[in-house]
């Protein structure tokens, strides 16, 4: 019940944490590897964001200092580069740094701005820039609690909207299991066709069907496999879909490794 | 494997796969489950609750060597604890399940009092879901929250004769203490961090149960992290199965 090792699962959604002395979690970090090891993934896209409005810059530059350290512990981890856009220029100089430098695979956005705010525009278009995929934070929450405590939370109309505002930049809808109304978020993306334009299946959401009306309504190729912390429930949605085997070579593997074949630094 | 987690019948707000009984039973022995603890979404709704838990003996009643009966009830409405004999002693329940935010009363609410001694009197656990469907994908006639942890605990308290099983999440670590209180596992944890083994380090593996939320959510999950749950196979047998058949089943399984 597994993911079969012959797919080389990349999980494009994890994260790792810092330490109480703000350095990385080396054991947690371990553990992660363990679970995945357990699980059948290869890979492990991890990032350290902030859940704060006025996160600053020297804050997201520590938290990417983090991912950094997690990089050098092992290969399996790809770094995301987390940043406010609150602070653009900071944002900018973070961006450069984390991708060209650092090698960092994508760029991680939290919900201090929906994903089609014009606040996003200089990142959203340094991403276009440099071909890196921009992983956002998203979801359709109902709850008043969540509503009120994250007011700028991207939702599928938010990204429908940002890949018209920025055409050539690569977005990755975070955890369709997140918590949240999935399927108006799949109701709103029927009929999406935009090579710019994916889905990761993470979150402890694991209603049954969801993932296999994710292939039915957007298609294996905008999909990818992702667990957000959730591991079990990762592994398990997408193995009780019993999806074809190109369909899980494109979700586990194929899709993440043509995002990151647009790379142009 | 025993399944104290599952249901049939429709959900208002989501269309349900695989929710007749003949569907989960055939859904549920496909992963090698040979009981499972089953109450009805109608039971949810009905003002009348027993009419809910009527449908669910007589749908169920061809698999009744499988399926081990929940009523659900709401204590504030008219007969419940009629209801509650009617279905354990003619009909062969074998707990009661409770939805304070879906029924509209509180954990604390004296309404609770005759329905809970009824429960201790006929010897059934109480099944406690600290919510159905994730509260953050509600639907706007849907409780806002989940149930509030402190309000078990001062339940467990108040009632030390009756056992409680707390499932779909909501442990925390102050109800370690309760001996009354059980904790279905889906909801937690395992491979990462093992949170699933430290809870039952704290708790002792006799209060652990296995459970899916079958067919709300998928199986495959809730069998991982089992799988993956670093315990002793003696440990993971008393989850697995003979917890549950102790609890709803004192007869013999």
């Amino acid at each position: 019940m597994i993911i079969p090792r012959k797919f080389k699962t990349i999980n494009v959604h994890e994260h790792v944490r810092a330490d109480e002395h703000g350095e990385l979690n080396v054991s947690l970090a371990q553990e992660l590897l363990h679970a995945a090891d357990l699980l059948g993934i290869d890979r492990l896209c991890v990032s350290l964001p902030s859940s704060e409005k006025l996160v600053d810059a020297q804050q997201f530059h520590q938290h990417n200092n983090v991912v950094w350290q997690a990089m050098q512990l092992s290969p399996r981890f790809l770094g995301f580069c987390f940043v406010n856009p609150r602070f653009p220029a900071e944002a900018l100089k973070e961006i450069e740094l984390c991708i060209s430098q650092r090698k960092m695979s994508g760029i991680k956005l939290y919900h201090q701005h929906f994903i089609d705010a014009d606040e996003q525009r200089e990142i959203l278009d340094l991403a276009a820039q440099l071909a890196v995929p921009v992983l956002v934070h998203a979801g359709k929450c109902t709850d008043p609690g969540t509503i009120a405590a994250q007011p700028r939370l991207s939702n599928a109309g938010h990204f429908l909207q940002a890949l018209r505002k920025f055409p050539n930049t690569i977005f990755i809808q975070g955890h369709i299991g997140g918590g949240g109304d999935w399927e108006w978020n799949l109701r709103t993306l029927e009929g999406v066709d935009s090579h710019n334009y994916y889905l990761d299946i993470s979150g402890s959401v694991i209603d049954s069907g969801m993932i296999r009306r994710c292939v039915e309504t957007i298609g294996s190729k905008r999909l990818l496999f992702a667990t957000d912390g959730s591991l079990e429930e990762g592994v398990g949605k997408l193995m009780a879909a019993k999806l074809s085997e190109e369909e899980m070579r494109q979700i586990c593997h194929d899709n993440f490794m043509h995002i990151l074949k647009r790379r142009k630094v | 494997m025993f399944d104290v987690n599952t249901a049939i019948g429709h959900w208002p707000f989501r269309k349900l796969l695989r929710n007749s009984a003949a569907e989960l039973y055939g859904h549920l022995r496909s992963f090698g489950i040979k009981k499972a603890a089953v109450w009805h979404n109608h039971a949810v709704f009905y003002m009348n609750a027993q009419a809910g838990n009527l449908e669910l003996a007589k749908e169920t009643e061809r698999y009744n060597d499988f399926f081990v009966m929940v009523a659900t009830l709401n204590p504030a409405y008219a007969a419940a604890c009629k209801d509650l004999q009617y279905c354990v002693r003619q009909l062969g329940f074998s707990a009661l399940r409770l939805l304070p935010k879906y029924h509209g009363y509180s954990l604390q609410d004296s309404c609770l009092n005759e329905l809970l001694c009824t429960a201790q009197s006929l010897n059934i656990p109480v099944f406690l879901p600290f919510e159905i469907v994730n509260f953050r994908q509600k639907h706007w006639m849907e409780p806002d929250q989940p149930l509030e942890s402190q309000s078990i605990i001062e339940l467990c308290r108040r009632y030390p004769g009756v056992n409680f099983i707390l499932c779909e999440g909501g442990y925390v670590e102050e109800m370690a203490g309760l001996a009354n209180l059980y904790v279905e596992m889906s909801r937690y944890r395992s491979s990462y961090g093992q949170v699933l083994a430290k809870m039952i380090k704290k708790l002792g593996a006799e209060r652990i149960l296995f459970g899916s939320g079958s067919p709300f959510k998928e199986i495959e999950p809730a069998l991982l992290k089992l799988r993956f749950c670093e315990v002793s196979e003696g440990q993971k047998e008393l989850i697995s199965f003979k917890n549950a058949a102790r609890l709803l089943m004192p007869g013999g399984a």
